[in-house]
């Protein structure tokens, strides 16, 4: 699980601009958190949130989060799908997990994020 | 004449301490991570800053985490280096 502060990622917006954001999150992540008026404050902390808390179920020890290798994407249906890959899918291997599923939510102040592996059959 | 390395660790050390008021000054051997000086989220800012005081750029997905566990240990990995 994982909680991001709104206050926190504006300050990170309005310090280092929407470029910051780009060691974060891959291109395709920033376009769904784009609104017509820039990058959605809440949105960023939610995709935040939700990478962190599918990097905390990987159980790696004297790694940094990866976060260009953990990309959370839209479903059609609009819940949000995690896409391991490099160095993350790596982790995932070496503990034994498939998958990763994560549920998001955000309210004025913070995102929340939930996350549960899926374990590879053995 | 100023030293380019303790410039460079004191300006660190400024923008840790100013985002932890409760703390007035850091041991060269504490541990940041461990203190939760530096979490996953104030990392990418910590990697931003220390590219622009260094001069260096650096690789996220290679950096070792003992390379900036403490102040002493950044300062060897990433200012040292380039004075000598």
């Amino acid at each position: 699980m994982d909680i991001v502060s709104v206050t926190r990622v504006r300050r990170l917006l309005d310090e280092h601009g929407e470029e910051f954001f780009t060691r974060m999150l891959v291109p395709s992540e920033l376009a769904d958190c784009r609104t017509s008026t820039g990058l959605d404050v809440l949105s960023l902390c939610g995709r935040i949130a939700a990478k962190e808390a599918a990097f905390k179920t990987l159980r790696v020890r004297n790694r940094f989060l990866p976060w260009l290798d953990i990309v959370v994407q839209r479903a059609d249906g609009g819940w949000p799908l995690v896409d391991l890959r490099g160095s993350a899918g790596r982790m995932a291997a070496a503990s034994g997990i498939s998958q990763i599923t994560v549920s998001i939510s955000h309210d004025v102040d913070y995102a929340v994020a939930v996350a549960a592996p899926i374990l590879t059959e053995r | 004449m100023t030293n380019p390395v303790t410039d460079g660790i004191d300006q660190v050390k400024t923008w840790i301490v100013k985002r932890h008021p409760d703390r007035q000054d850091i041991a060269g051997d504490l541990d940041l991570i461990e203190n939760r000086l530096i979490d996953s989220l104030s990392f990418v800012e910590f990697v931003f800053l220390l590219e622009q005081v260094s001069g260096r750029s650096i690789d996220m997905d290679t950096l070792e985490v003992d390379s900036i566990r403490t102040l002493d240990a950044i300062e060897q990995h990433f200012f040292t280096a380039r004075v000598s």
